[in-house]
C-alpha cells in the first residue's frame, strides 16, 4: 500500500496534487468534472479587496507548448468571496487555499485576516507574482523588501499556513524567496507564469488585448523545475512545484528536484480527468519503486546527484 | 448522450496534446441516437488535426455547454442582471438548461397557445454551424423561420447544410451568388416588411453581429446572438473568454455563447473608448 497523503506547512493533504490558482475558479465550477477527493487542495482564483473587472479581451492565446493568459485578476472581490464563494468551495471534499493579492502589505493583511478566520480556509496563498497587473516602480515579485513586508503583514494577520507564490521572472528569485521565508512564509509555490506575447500576423496586432500575458503549460516546466532545484538548496521551508505538469512523471520531476507537493493548472483545461491519471500513476510509480509514501520522492534527485558528484570526486 | 443539448449550446473538442486549449464548436444537430453533429471549417491547426483523423477515431468531447437560444416568444429575463444586482447564490448561476426547465418543450413554449411570432435566422460564413440546430428546432416546433445566409463568395456559402436550403436568402460579398453585399445589408433591405414581433437570431463574425444588433434595435425586434471566443476551461472558471456587456465582462462559455443583443457592447465602441 502506498500512502498518497503528504504533510505541507502543518496541513495534511490527501495527495500532493493541488489545483493552481486561476484555473479552477473558486472550485465548484469543476464539480462533476474533477474528482476532488484526489485533490490535495484547490487554490482559489486570486481575491482582491474590491471586485476587479480584469483586462480587456482577448485574454487567451495558444502557443507551441502551452498558452498565454492575460486575465488580470478578474474576481468577485473580498465581500462576495466571503459571503458566497468560500462556503461553496468549502463543501468540496478537499482543502481550500485562498489566493490573495493586495496593492499594499496592509491590504494583504486585511485579506488574510478576513479569509483566514473562516473555518473553510485551510491556508492562504500570497500572490505577489501575477504578470498581468502593473505596479508603479519595480514589480513586487522582484522586490525582496516588498515581498518581505507583504509576508510579515500577512503573518501578523493570520495563524493559517501562508504559501508564497513566486515569479520565475525575477532576476534574483533566491533573494525574494529568502526574504519571504525570513518574514514567516510556511511554504513557497514555485512558480507563477512567465511574461510573454504573441502577434497575429494577419491583423498585425498583438493577440492579447493586454499585449502581454503569462506563459503556462509544458514550455514552462524546465524553467520552474530548475528554480525548484535551485531554491531547495538554500530554503528551509517546503516548496510546491508548479509549471507545465501534465502527467505523473512531470510531477515526479518536481518532487525529485525538491518539491513536497505540486500544482496542476493548464493541463486541467484540455483534460479535467488529468487529476485522476496523475494521482493513480504516481501511486503506480511508488509501488514499482518500493516507495511507501509519496513524500519519499521529495529531493530524490538531489541525493542521487550528491552520490554521483561524490563518486566522480573519488 | 447529447439528447439534452439545446440550440446554441456548444461542445469543447480535444484536438490533441499539441494544443493546450480545446476547440469550441456549436452543436449543429443531435441524431436520433443522441450523437452530436458538428460542422467544422478548416481554419487552423486544431481543425486541421481533426480533419486528418481517420474515420472512426475516438474524440474527447466536453459538453453540451453554455446557454443557448431561447424560443421566439420567450426572452431570457435578467440574462445579465442577477450578477449586477448582487443576487443571492443560486439565482445568479442557475444551471442554464435542465430537462425539467426546457424552454423548448411544448409546455414551456408560449407560442403553442398563441400566434407564433415570426423568426429570422441570419448566419455569416461558418456561423451557419451555430444556427443549423436552431433551424431544425424552430421547424419541429412549427415556427417558420426566414433564413439569411451570407459568405464572401459563392464557393464558401454554407446554406446547403441547412434543413431547407432552397428557402434561404443568400448574399455574397462579391455577388457570385444571391444578393451582392453583406447578409446584413440584405436583411436590412428585407426587414422593413417583417412584423415587429419578429425575433432575430444571429451567428457569424462579430462585425456582422453588431450590425444585426443595430438593425434589430432600430426595428424594436428581439435579437439573440451567438458569440465565439477562444476558450480554456469552458465552465466559467478561468474568465478567459469574456466579452463586454452592459454589465461588464461576461464569459462566452457559461454566460453565453448566446446573448441577448441588448446586453452586448458593440466591439467598435469598445475600441473607441480604449483610444479616447
Amino acid at each position: 500500500m502506498v500512502d498518497p497523503s503528504i504533510r505541507l506547512a502543518g496541513l495534511r493533504l490527501a495527495t500532493p496534487l493541488m489545483l493552481a490558482s486561476g484555473t479552477v475558479g473558486y472550485g465548484p465550477e469543476y464539480d462533476g468534472l474533477v474528482d476532488f477527493s484526489k485533490v490535495g487542495a484547490i487554490v482559489t482564483k486570486t481575491v482582491t479587496p474590491k471586485p476587479r473587472a480584469g483586462n480587456a479581451p482577448p485574454r487567451l492565446a495558444e502557443t507551441r507548448g502551452g498558452m498565454l493568459n492575460s486575465i488580470g485578476l478578474e474576481n468577485v472581490g473580498l465581500d462576495r468571496f466571503l459571503s458566497e464563494k468560500l462556503a461553496e468551495a468549502g463543501r468540496l471534499p478537499t482543502l481550500v487555499i485562498a489566493s490573495v493579492a493586495g496593492e499594499t502589505p496592509s491590504e494583504f493583511a486585511a485579506l488574510c485576516e478576513a479569509i483566514g478566520e473562516r473555518e473553510e480556509t485551510a491556508g492562504l496563498e500570497l500572490n505577489v507574482s501575477c504578470p498581468n497587473v502593473r505596479r508603479a516602480r519595480r514589480p513586487l515579485w522582484a522586490d525582496p523588501d516588498g515581498v518581505s513586508a507583504v509576508v510579515a503583514a500577512a503573518r501578523c494577520a493570520t495563524d493559517k499556513p501562508l504559501l508564497l507564490k513566486l515569479s520565475p521572472n525575477a532576476a534574483d528569485v533566491t533573494s525574494v524567496a529568502e526574504a519571504g521565508e525570513r518574514a514567516g512564509a510556511d511554504a513557497l509555490v514555485v512558480a507563477n507564469t512567465l511574461p510573454g506575447m504573441r502577434i497575429d500576423v494577419t491583423t498585425q496586432a498583438p493577440m492579447l488585448g493586454n499585449r502581454f500575458g503569462g506563459l503556462s503549460g509544458p514550455a514552462l516546466l524546465p524553467v520552474n523545475l530548475a528554480l525548484v532545484w535551485q531554491l531547495s538548496e538554500s530554503i528551509g521551508i517546503p516548496i510546491v512545484g508548479s509549471g507545465g505538469i501534465e502527467r505523473a512523471e512531470d510531477a515526479l520531476e518536481y518532487m525529485m528536484a525538491g518539491a513536497s507537493a505540486f500544482q496542476v493548472g493548464t493541463a486541467l483545461f484540455r483534460t479535467p480527468s488529468v487529476v485522476d491519471r496523475i494521482v493513480d500513476d504516481l501511486t503506480q510509480h511508488a509501488l514499482s519503486d518500493g516507495v511507501n509514501c509519496l513524500s519519499g520522492y521529495t529531493g530524490a534527485a538531489k541525493e542521487a546527484d550528491t552520490t554521483c558528484l561524490r563518486t566522480r570526486a573519488d | 448522450m447529447f439528447d439534452t443539448a439545446e440550440p446554441g449550446q456548444f461542445v469543447l473538442v480535444d484536438t490533441g496534446p499539441e494544443r493546450a486549449l480545446r476547440r469550441p464548436f456549436s452543436v449543429a444537430g443531435v441524431t436520433a441516437d443522441g450523437d452530436v453533429e458538428l460542422l467544422i471549417a478548416l481554419r487552423g491547426d486544431g481543425t486541421r488535426a481533426l480533419a486528418d483523423l481517420p474515420v472512426g477515431s475516438l474524440l474527447t468531447i466536453m459538453g453540451p455547454l453554455g446557454r443557448g437560444f431561447m424560443p421566439p416568444a420567450s426572452r431570457r429575463a435578467a440574462h445579465v442582471a442577477p450578477h449586477a444586482a448582487g443576487a443571492t447564490q443560486g439565482a445568479s448561476e442557475a444551471a442554464p438548461w435542465s430537462p425539467d426547465a426546457d424552454p423548448w418543450s411544448p409546455e414551456a413554449a408560449p407560442w403553442s397557445t398563441e400566434a407564433p411570432p415570426a423568426a429570422v435566422v441570419v448566419a455569416g460564413g461558418i456561423g451557419v454551424a451555430g444556427v443549423r440546430f436552431l433551424v431544425q428546432r424552430l421547424s419541429s416546433a412549427g415556427t417558420t423561420a426566414t433564413l439569411f445566409v451570407g459568405a464572401r463568395t459563392g464557393d464558401t456559402l454554407l446554406h446547403t447544410t441547412l434543413p431547407e436550403p432552397d428557402a434561404v436568402h443568400l448574399a455574397t460579398d462579391d455577388g457570385t451568388m444571391g444578393f451582392r453585399g453583406t447578409v446584413c445589408d440584405l436583411f436590412a433591405a428585407e426587414s422593413a416588411t417583417l412584423p415587429v414581433n419578429t425575433k432575430i437570431y444571429g451567428c457569424g463574425p462579430r462585425a456582422m453581429l453588431d450590425s444585426l444588433s443595430a438593425i434589430a434595435d432600430e426595428r424594436g425586434m428581439a435579437c439573440e446572438l451567438s458569440l465565439e471566443e477562444m476558450m480554456a476551461c469552458g465552465v466559467g472558471a478561468c474568465r478567459g473568454c469574456v466579452v463586454s456587456t452592459v454589465d461588464g465582462y461576461r464569459t462566452v462559455c457559461k454566460d453565453g455563447p448566446v446573448f441577448d443583443a441588448s446586453v452586448l457592447v458593440p466591439e467598435r465602441c469598445v475600441i473607441e473608448v480604449a483610444d479616447g
